[in-house]
Formats: C-alpha cells, structure tokens, sequence
C-alpha cells in the first residue's frame, strides 16, 4: 500500500509541476493528467495458449488554452524532464492555433459523489498463472459442449492509477481496476459453420464470471448451423440484449451536444420534440456503483451528473462537455473526454411489462438479432445493417438462423416503430439490457 | 540517442536470452513522434503533439510465447522486461497444445529509410494550418451554405525502430507517414448528409503540400450536397458495380483477412485447405504488397525483419498463397512473407495485410455497366467487416448511383451491403482495364491497428445483397 501511496504521490507531483510550468509559459487554461497502467493478457487462439503479454507505461496529458484555442502535448514513456518541455509544447501550440470566442472554461472544482466499486485489490493481486488458468477453463469448458470448437479469445487484467490538476484549481488522482474474458467460437459441420462471441466484463472481481464464456459461446454457436437467408419484406425486428446494447449506445451518442453545435446530427433541432415511441424512456447515469462506464469525474475533472436523456419518447437533454455547456451556457453534464469529444456512460433503460420470451412469442413474423451493429449513419440518420447473428421467428418462435441477410430504414422510424421492451435483462455491470421490439422494418435476404 | 546507437545494448540482451535457454528472441525499441492540426468551421483552434518510447520484447521459451512492452528502455529496465517476459511464457508452458515455433531465416543487417521529399518535422506548424484553412476554403466558396459543418484534419507521424532478434537479425527502420482527411456534412434544413475523404501515403509533408483542393476537398463537399438530393436504396439482389474503393475494400475484408495464415492455420477462415483450389473467377488475381512505392501500407521489413515482398494471393482464380508471419510460416513448411505487424511497443506482431488489391482486367468502364437492367453502383467504399468462419462480409459505401439500362442514373444514399465471400469471387463478371488505389485507412485486429491501403478496377458482380428500403 505505501509503495501504491508512493507512486501516485509521484504522479501528483508530475501533474502539479506540468500544470505550473504551463502556466508560467502563459497557458490562460491548463489541464494536466499524468497516470500509470498494467496489463496482463492471455490471449488463446486455436484452442491453445498463444501467448501472455504483460505491458506496463506511464503515459501524460497537458492540455492548455490561450484565447480559446487549444493545444495538447502527450507522452507514452517519459522522463521528469520531458513534462515541462510537453507543458511549454502545449502552451505553444495553443498560442499558435486560432482563438476560439466560444471556448468558456475550464470546470471548477465541485463537490465530487462518491462511486464505489471502481478499484479492485484482487484483480491487480492475480498471478498470470491464474489468468492462465481462467483461459484454459473456458477452453475446456467449449470443449465439453463440442469437442472439435475452434476457440480463440482470452482473459485481460487491467490496473491503472493517475493523477489529474488544473488551472481551476481541481486536484483528482484514482485507482481503478478492469477484468475481462471474451471468446469467439466457431463449430464445424461439414461445409455448415456456426460462430458466437460472448463476453464477460467488470470492474470488481465478483462481478465477472470469467471461466463460462466459451462454453456459453459454443453452446450458441451450435444453435446457428443451418443458417439461410430471411425474405426480402417488412417484418418486425427483436434486438436481444447484446444488439440492443449498441442500438442504445448509438442513440445516447446521438445526444451529443457537440454533434448537435455543429450541426451534423441527425438529432439537430429535435430536442424537447418526440422522437420514439412513449415506450422510449433512458437516462445516463455514470455515478452507478461498479459500472463499467462508471466514475466520480469526467475527463475533463467536472463531476458526473445523471441525465434523463430520453422521457416517453421525447429527447429532453444533450451531454455536455466543458466547452458545450460554455458554448450552451448550460450545466455541464460531465461527459468529457480528455482532450474533447463526449461520450454517454451507463445507460438506464426503463423496462416494459412482458419477458423477452413472451415478445418473441407474441411476433408472427419477425428477424430476432442476437448480437450486431444495428445502428444509424450519425448525420443522415439512414441504418443499413447486416444480421451478423440472428434468426428468423415464424409464428412465435426462433425458427431458424439465418445469413447473408439485412435490415434498413431511418433511425426515427425505428424508434418511432419501437412497441415492446423487455420486463427481464442481460446486465453488464451498470447497464441493464433490455430485449426490444421494432415493427415493421426492411428486410433484405432471399429474392 | 539514436537507434543505431542502441543495436550494443540490444544484442547483448538477446545473448542474455538465449543464456536463459529461450529458443527465439526479439527485440523492438521505438520512438515516435506524431502532430495533429485540425480545421473545423474555418478555425484551426486544435494542435497536438504526441511523443512515446518504449520496448517490446518477446520470447519463445519451451514452446510458449511470453511478452512483455514497457516504456523504459534503460539497460537494466530492458533485462527486466526480458525477465518478465520469460516468465509471462513459463506461465502458460504446461497449458500450449498450439506448440509455439518460429521458421528459421537467414540475419539481416540492414537500414530501412522512407524517401520523402520534406520532413513533416521541418515543417512549421503555421503552415500546416494556413494548408488545412485554404483546403477548407475552397470548398465553402464552391458549396456556400450547402456546407453546415467541415472538419479537416492533418496528421504526421514520424519514427524510428530498432529490431533485434536471436537469429542475428538488425534492423533500424524509419518509418513516417502523412495524412489528410475530410469531412463535409451538408444539409437542406431538414436532412443531413455527410462525405469524407482521406488521403495519405507513406512519405513526407508533400502528400499534403501537393493536394488539389479541387480533386479533394471540393469533390467531397460536392458529394456530400449531392446526397441531399439522393434516394434510399433498394432493397433486395441485385447486379452490383464497385467504384475501385469499393473493389478494395473488399478484397481487404472479405477475401484479405481470410488469407492471413494465422486465421487459417487455427481453422478459422473459410480459405482452410484450400491453396491451389479455383475460388474465384478466373478473371480475378489479387495481391498483397507491401513493396507499393509510397502507398500508405508499405513498408520495407516487417516488425520481424523478415523483407516485405509482393504476394499474389489469387492468381487468374486460383488461391496461392497466405500471409505469413515466422511462425506461421514454419507451421505450414513455407518460407515466410513479411506480413507480421505490431502497433507499437505495447503489441506483439501478428500477420498482417499491407496494400491489397485486385489486378485490372480487360473491359472497358464502359462496358462493366452494360447489360444491367437494374442494379446498384456502390462508390465510395467507406467500412466494412468479415466474419472468416462463414466468409460473410459487409462493406459499407457512402454514395451510391442506380444502374437502369446498362447505365449509372439517380444518386442513391449511403448504403451496405451483404454477401458471402466465395460466391462473390466466383460471381464476378467483368473486371475494368481502370485502377486506383487510394483507400488509405487502419485495419485493426485483436486490438492492434495497422496503416493499409487498398484498390483495384471496377469490377461487376452478378448479385448481392442490398440492405435497402
């Protein structure tokens, strides 16, 4: 623990000087991030061990302002020496690029909410060796459901520390912990195949079941032999959790108040209109204990709000960073990333009143997508998506997988065509997975 | 210090592994160096500048990999990691079915330099900005209002790798790269579309300096208007026409990634057993090239040592040959190709593509849209993806026309679409005596990413699937 104190003490001290000798060098604005990772990695490819990887770095981020404009300096690998130079290299920088009259400020300190569940002292105490050992178990495990799966995936440990200071005066430094197993497996029949992926991931050790995922993986890749394509026609479309996933993610995107500042959003003057179905109700919420998009702070030190992002259908609010809440002159909602951009975190769906299973048996005809990337073109709205995992339903039922197959139209027909979300989930620490129905969407397979 | 002055310090420590009794070694200390100026709405408000050093060392040791990447590359912080290294792959010993190997190859000694004509890092970072607004510029007077939001954005990157490994090999090389890209979103009011470009190769500031604003950012701010007045596409099979971005892209996805020997020799890809079979019509050749003068995915020696060398992988029809690393090289009893890659010091290489292409055949433009009743011609071509075990691809095309009787017609929004990777190589019909290869972008693959280009002809294909409305 006191060697632990004592290298993220370095890191405040290396952040600290960055930020001072940025501002000596006249920044009118600085940020500074200074952090340390350590990764283990065991990586499985051809139902074998392929390799255990273990890297490690010390990596900084200066970020500073003059007249609005900005300019950042970053190093993987470096020297004490090289954080003043990299601080006197952004201020340059920001010197030399234009101002920007729409840039406000820098966050302020705030009171910061507590998070619980970020940091892990068993997940940085593991040994490659049980890392190994977790790898083998889900080989073993695709083995026992088909003995000749082709398996590769692998188990990853993550740990980092960091340090964050700026001109405004907030002082943040962390620890935090990742875990995670993925597989991909693929069974043979013949000249018939069938694949899945599955996944699991967490910040807390409890949290991640990491020896199951290749048999689950196996297990759903035998259900997808005999694949064949789906009717060219209208038809409704069931996303499963892991496709809604990425549909809802690529809708919390959309409200990005960056995209929408400049125009090139499909989401531009839609605010406080409905866009979904009265079904449609998410709020994004990064303070959630162990979430895996969970902190007390955003990238840009401003302390994490929850936001209603969707109410009944109606769009009722963007996510902010520093600079769009300045430009906005509205709160900003503390979904920055480090040197710009926003991105949404945990997302809370309202739930609806019937089980998956009962959607699926209330749909006549219908694509049901396990897994994919439904999801829209960021301006035009327009979806063209390939069913990279599904199945037909007919009267009911999943009938059977098929291939080669596709869904398109737009964005707010989609959500406007929503009529079902699931009572039951997949959960993803913080995240619930609802199963969601969309009628009447295009389907491209079979003249 | 500069690398070469480093190589001492490098071969001791590959002495000091194979003291150690590991089988194979090699050694990877890189420095890089990277800018970025970004325009947005005509102001360059955004510059950056990135520095990283550091080593990745890799080890097989009794049949096991191990590796280990850190940013120190002092001496003992070097012997350290070797240590790590050795035992990440004791770790795993008793669990390597897939016993580790390496093919045996003759050592090089040798430099790698890039011909550029001007260093990015000779260049004021002023000029490079006042290149990006001027770029910016004459698109907004071509399109006016049209244009709600532009983003244009230079990039360098600059670096030198030193590479060392226990069969004596040493290699310093440079490696340096230049890109512009673009985005112009336009808008009527009520809808919006958007276009983007990138252009970039393996050379110095000339890439930007030499660009045309009317064959670059004018062109795809007029594309992206263009769209406003686009239809949706179809849905269903159809004859399909790829512009040559589209014809590259899928020869990187669908077929490419299917030929790296690492897929196949796991029994992945669909291409398993397959050499010396007829996979494709017997118009279509394709090569892998890493020996592409300037193209954005060449490079001289791979992140092995091993020369990078032009590969045919289908020859009039016939599958030839894969992409191969020393390991798969040694596992399928070939000599290896230079196709293993790593991203940085962080990264292990792994079989990679470079620039893939497809050889131009014989028709004219012309012709290649003859004979369509009704089809869709995909231009464009801006993603795409393949899954090997099925061959199942996408790509993805921004802009789209109709074909109606044999000629290209209305413009068509972006779409994608569907098809299964030997089919498609077996349904190609007519192959263009036309060829580009500009489709610069990253390949990523088990979290790495890769500078890769692609091309080839216009090509049409007797049906796909379009995912239309």
């Amino acid at each position: 623990m006191a060697e632990t104190e004592s290298r993220l003490d370095e890191l405040k001290g290396f952040a600290e000087d960055a930020l001072k000798t940025a501002m000596q060098a006249g920044a009118e604005w600085c940020d500074v991030s200074c952090g340390r990772t350590a990764d283990t990695s065991v990586d499985v490819e051809n139902g074998s061990i392929k390799s255990v990887d273990l890297t490690s770095n010390r990596a900084f981020v200066v970020r500073a302002f003059v007249g609005g404009a900005q300019g950042v300096s970053s190093a993987t690998g470096f020297a004490a020496e090289d954080l003043a130079a990299g601080a006197r290299d952004a201020v340059a920088m920001a010197r030399a690029a234009q101002p920007d009259p729409d840039f406000r400020s820098l966050p302020e300190p705030a009171a910061l909410e507590e998070v619980d569940g970020l940091f892990d002292e068993r997940i940085v105490a593991m040994t490659p060796a049980e890392a190994v050992e977790m790898a083998v178990r889900n080989i073993e495990g695709a083995r026992e459901v088909d003995g000749d799966v082709i398996i590769s995936g692998g188990v990853s440990l993550d740990a980092t520390e960091s340090a964050f200071a700026s001109s405004t005066g907030i002082r943040l430094d962390k620890r935090s912990t990742s875990m995670e197993a993925a597989f991909f497996c693929i069974v043979r029949r013949g000249d018939d195949s069938g694949s899945f992926y599955e996944f699991d991931m967490g910040r807390m050790f409890e949290d991640v079941q990491p020896e199951v995922c290749g048999r689950i993986a196996t297990e759903q890749a035998l259900r997808f032999l005999g694949a064949r394509k789906a009717a060219t026609k209208p038809m409704s479309m069931v996303l499963g959790p892991l496709a809604s996933f990425s549909f809802l993610r690529s809708l919390a995107s959309s409200t990005n108040a960056e995209s929408i500042q400049r125009r090139r959003s499909f989401m531009v003057g839609r605010l406080d209109t409905t866009v979904a179905s009265p079904l449609v109700s998410i709020t994004d919420d990064g303070l959630i204990p162990r979430g895996i998009f969970s902190g007390r702070a955003d990238g840009e030190g401003a302390a994490r709000k929850r936001v209603t992002l969707f109410e009944n259908g109606v769009f009722t609010a963007m996510l902010h960073n520093a600079y769009t809440a300045g430009k906005a002159d509205a709160p900003n909602t503390g979904h920055g990333g480090r040197t710009g951009g926003i991105r949404p975190t945990n997302l809370a769906v309202s739930l609806g009143e019937i089980t998956a299973e009962e959607i699926i048996a209330d749909t006549e005809e219908g694509i049901y997508i396990n897994m994919g990337s439904v999801t829209p073109d960021a301006a035009s709205g327009d979806i063209s998506a390939s069913v990279d995992f599904g199945f037909k339903i007919e009267n009911g039922k999943l009938a059977y997988p098929v291939i080669n197959t596709m869904v398109s139209g737009d964005i707010f027909e989609f959500l406007g065509n929503i009529d079902a979300i699931s009572s039951d989930y997949r959960e993803e620490p913080g995240n619930k997975l609802p199963t969601i129905r969309i009628r009447n969407v295009q389907v491209s397979g079979s003249q | 210090m500069a690398m070469a002055d480093r190589k001492d310090v490098a071969r001791a420590l590959m002495d000091r592994a194979a003291a150690l009794g590991v089988t194979f070694a090699d050694l990877r200390v890189i420095r890089g160096e990277s800018t970025r100026a970004q325009v947005q709405d005509e102001r360059a408000d955004r510059l950056a500048h990135d520095v990283s050093m550091g080593a990745g060392l890799r080890v097989l040791v009794d049949e096991a990999w191990g590796f280990a990447g850190t940013d120190e590359i002092r001496p003992a912080a070097l012997e350290d990691a070797l240590d790590k290294a050795v035992a990440m792959a004791r770790a795993s010993t008793d669990h390597v079915a897939d016993k580790g190997s390496v093919a045996t190859v003759k050592p090089i000694e040798a430099v790698e330099r890039v011909e550029a004509k001007i260093d990015p890092r000779s260049v004021d970072i002023g000029e490079k900005m006042d290149l990006l607004l001027r770029l910016e510029k004459a698109a907004l007077d071509d399109r006016g209002d049209r244009i709600v939001n532009s983003i244009v954005v230079y990039a360098d990157g600059v670096g030198e790798e030193l590479l060392v490994n226990t069969m004596g090999t040493c290699i310093v090389r440079e490696t340096m790269r230049c890109a512009v890209s673009c985005l112009f979103v336009a808008s009527d009011g009520k809808i919006f579309q958007r276009a983007g470009e990138a252009y970039a190769n393996r050379a110095g500031f000339e890439v930007a300096k030499e660009l045309d604003p009317e064959a670059t950012t004018i062109r795809i701010a007029r594309i992206a208007d263009v769209q406003l007045g686009a239809k949706r596409p179809p849905a269903g099979n159809f004859p399909v026409v790829f512009h040559p971005s589209v014809t590259g892209l899928l020869m990187h996805e669908a077929l490419g990634h299917n030929a790296e020997a690492d897929a196949v020799w796991a029994g992945e890809s669909i291409l398993v057993g397959r050499l010396g079979d007829q996979i494709a019509s017997d118009k279509v050749t394709v090569y892998d090239d890493p020996t592409y003068p300037h193209s954005y995915g060449s490079y001289q020696y791979d992140a092995e040592g091993v020369p990078g060398q032009k590969r045919v992988i289908i020859e009039n029809g016939v599958l030839r040959n894969y992409l191969h690393s020393l390991e798969t090289a040694d596992k399928f009893g070939v000599s290896p190709n230079g196709a293993a890659r790593a991203q940085g010091f962080l990264h292990r290489p792994i079989v990679r593509m470079s620039n893939t292409y497809m050889a131009p055949g014989k028709d004219p433009l012309e012709d290649i849209f003859s004979g369509i009743d009704r089809g869709v011609y995909l231009k464009d071509g801006s993603w795409g993806y393949v899954f090997v075990d099925k061959g199942q691809f996408v790509c993805h095309a921004t802009q789209a026309q109709m074909i109606e009787h044999g000629k290209p017609g209305e413009p068509l929004r972006d779409v994608s679409v569907s098809g299964m990777m030997l089919e498609t190589l077996m349904d190609v019909e007519a192959i263009a005596d036309d060829f580009e290869m500009d489709k610069p972008g990253m390949c990523g693959k088990n979290g790495q990413g890769a500078p890769v280009n692609c091309g080839g002809p216009h090509v049409r294909v007797k049906r796909l699937v379009v995912g239309g409305v």
